[in-house]
């Protein structure tokens, strides 16, 4: 075999292994974090939560698994079939997908000379392993186009249903989401300016002496907040509003087509938060200087983590908001301030 | 490579029927996003990321979701076919076939034909090579700021009037005085 060759089969291998690394991974997140929740809210209202099956109820989500794999799946009457069934497949497709270019850690170089200083990338000679799976220059916007995708797998899921409920969960869904996708851009851009690349990786490497959120506490609130309504927590899950709408666009499913939308709401959580992690929390870094950073993963890890139960926490804390408040907070006070967050950046950033 | 080509190509061809041949008005929406997300693929086969991303945030992720947004909303029921002699789907069609030939005539500007059938044309200002050595993003944003700045705000200008009118005409009219 040429050398050209070798190296696309080794790219493709590569890339298979890391692909099926993030699947496992992140769906046994999901299955913990699910778990977390619970235990979580359980403490937050003087619960024990679930503890019968395993210790402390480590096996619950195997449980809940079987339970619903093997759940009959009813389906309403007069849907769009095709449509129905594409939108679980769809939300969960979509939230894998947004994952594969968050860099876990720095390039490893393999064989190679690694580039000058320890903060590089490039690895003239060798085979630089990424920790992504796709390394992007423009890693950033292709998380934001994948998740502007992630609507439509809500949306249809709603509309296909043929359900009044659904429609509306839906319909608010997608209202709320291109809402805030606008504040959660601008609030986005900030780190960018200040990195100067759409790479997450240069991103991270650019926040060696100071992470991001020291000098964006403003962008890290507003992306926080707007990452809140994106993935459709507490206090912005209109969508799914129990009390008025059952349980919105997913109403009409049940069984594991029901579960692709519970695990792609997860996921998206986990995505928000590593993006969170990585635009402001200087991703693998150790959180103190006296901390080994070679602990990349483990510390890139433990910052998603954190971000993951604030989540929690604000969702069994905050009573949901009244929907034209949700609009209104997102265009007239989510989206000026990341307007003005980006004009003061952009003049420091000019000064420089 | 010729792989990916061939299925992004196949689908971007199948969305582009999908929107015409459709019967169902959400339907023609759709197969409008499988059309664009292909020619996103496209465009990374083109090596230019920058657009194939913009191409979906912008197109696939924004405008269309607004349009299945409001075909949804307002339910329409199946379109109406027309015959396939009258008048409008005539001009339609020599629309397409005239829009067809320049297009084609642009991008075969510079190009040659050589005698084994293959295409032969020169690199211009902005080749792959050149603009991933200074950066896409860079590159572009320079060109927009400097070269294109008087087009480039000419056309946010347009944007903001549309906004501006799309408010008046759906606030509420009160008496001026």
């Amino acid at each position: 075999m040429s050398s050209a060759a070798t190296s696309i089969v080794l790219a493709v291998i590569v890339a298979l292994v890391k692909g099926l690394l993030i699947v496992i991974v992140l769906a046994t997140a999901f299955a913990y974090m699910t778990l977390a929740e619970r235990k979580i809210s359980a403490r937050i209202q003087l619960r024990y939560g679930p503890n019968r099956v395993g210790p402390f109820g480590f096996l619950q989500p195997a449980a809940d698994g079987v339970k619903l794999f093997l759940k009959e799946k009813a389906a309403p009457e007069g849907r769009d079939n095709f449509l129905y069934l594409l939108a679980p497949a769809l939300a969960a497709a979509a939230a894998l997908f947004a994952f594969s270019v968050i860099p876990i850690d720095q390039t490893i170089c393999i064989g190679g000379t690694h580039g000058a200083g320890p903060l590089s990338a490039s690895c003239p000679g060798g085979y630089p392993l990424h920790w992504d799976l796709a390394h992007l220059n423009i890693g950033l916007l292709f998380v934001l186009g994948i998740t502007s995708l992630g609507v439509y797998s809500i949306f249809l899921g709603g509309w296909a249903s043929n359900s009044k409920y659904s429609l509306l969960g839906a319909l608010r869904s997608s209202a709320q989401l291109i809402s805030y996708e606008m504040a959660v851009s601008f609030a986005l851009i900030g780190p960018v300016l200040l990195a100067g690349s759409l790479n997450l990786e240069t991103v991270v490497n650019q926040q060696h002496s100071l992470w991001f959120v020291f000098l964006q506490p403003m962008g890290f609130l507003l992306y926080f907040t707007g990452a809140l309504a994106e993935t459709n927590r507490l206090p912005f899950d209109l969508p799914e509003a129990e009390s008025e709408l059952v349980a919105g666009y997913h109403t009409e499913y049940s069984g594991m087509r029901f579960g692709l939308f519970f695990m792609a709401e997860y996921i998206n959580m986990v995505t928000v938060c590593s993006i969170a992690t990585v635009m402001f929390l200087g991703g693998w870094m150790a959180p103190f200087f006296f901390l080994p950073n070679w602990l990349g993963p483990i510390w890139f890890v433990a910052k998603v983590g954190l971000l993951i139960f604030v989540m929690m926490w604000v969702r069994w804390t905050f009573p949901r908001l009244r929907y034209d408040r949700l609009m209104q907070f997102g265009w007239k006070v989510l989206l000026p301030l990341g307007l003005v967050n980006l004009l003061v950046t952009s003049f420091f950033v000019a000064l420089k | 490579m010729t792989v990916i080509f061939g299925i992004a190509a196949g689908l971007a061809l199948v969305g582009a029927l999908g929107v015409v041949l459709s019967q169902r008005t959400l339907y023609s929406a759709l197969s409008l996003v499988v059309n664009m997300v292909s020619l996103a693929v496209l465009f990374l086969l083109l090596d230019a990321q920058f657009l194939a991303a913009v191409q979906i945030i912008v197109y696939a992720g924004a405008v269309m979701v607004l349009f299945v947004f409001i075909i949804a909303l307002l339910s329409p029921g199946a379109e109406e076919r027309v015959h396939p002699l009258e008048v409008r789907l005539l001009l339609g069609g020599l629309a397409a076939v005239v829009f067809t030939l320049v297009i084609g005539r642009l991008t075969l500007n510079g190009i040659t034909v050589a005698g084994n059938g293959r295409l032969h044309g020169g690199l211009g200002p902005f080749a792959p090579t050149v603009v991933n050595a200074h950066g896409q993003v860079q590159t572009l944003g320079e060109q927009l700021f400097t070269t294109y700045l008087l087009p480039f705000e000419v056309t946010s200008l347009l944007l903001l009037v549309a906004a501006v009118g799309a408010v008046y005409l759906s606030k509420r009219r009160r008496p001026l005085l």
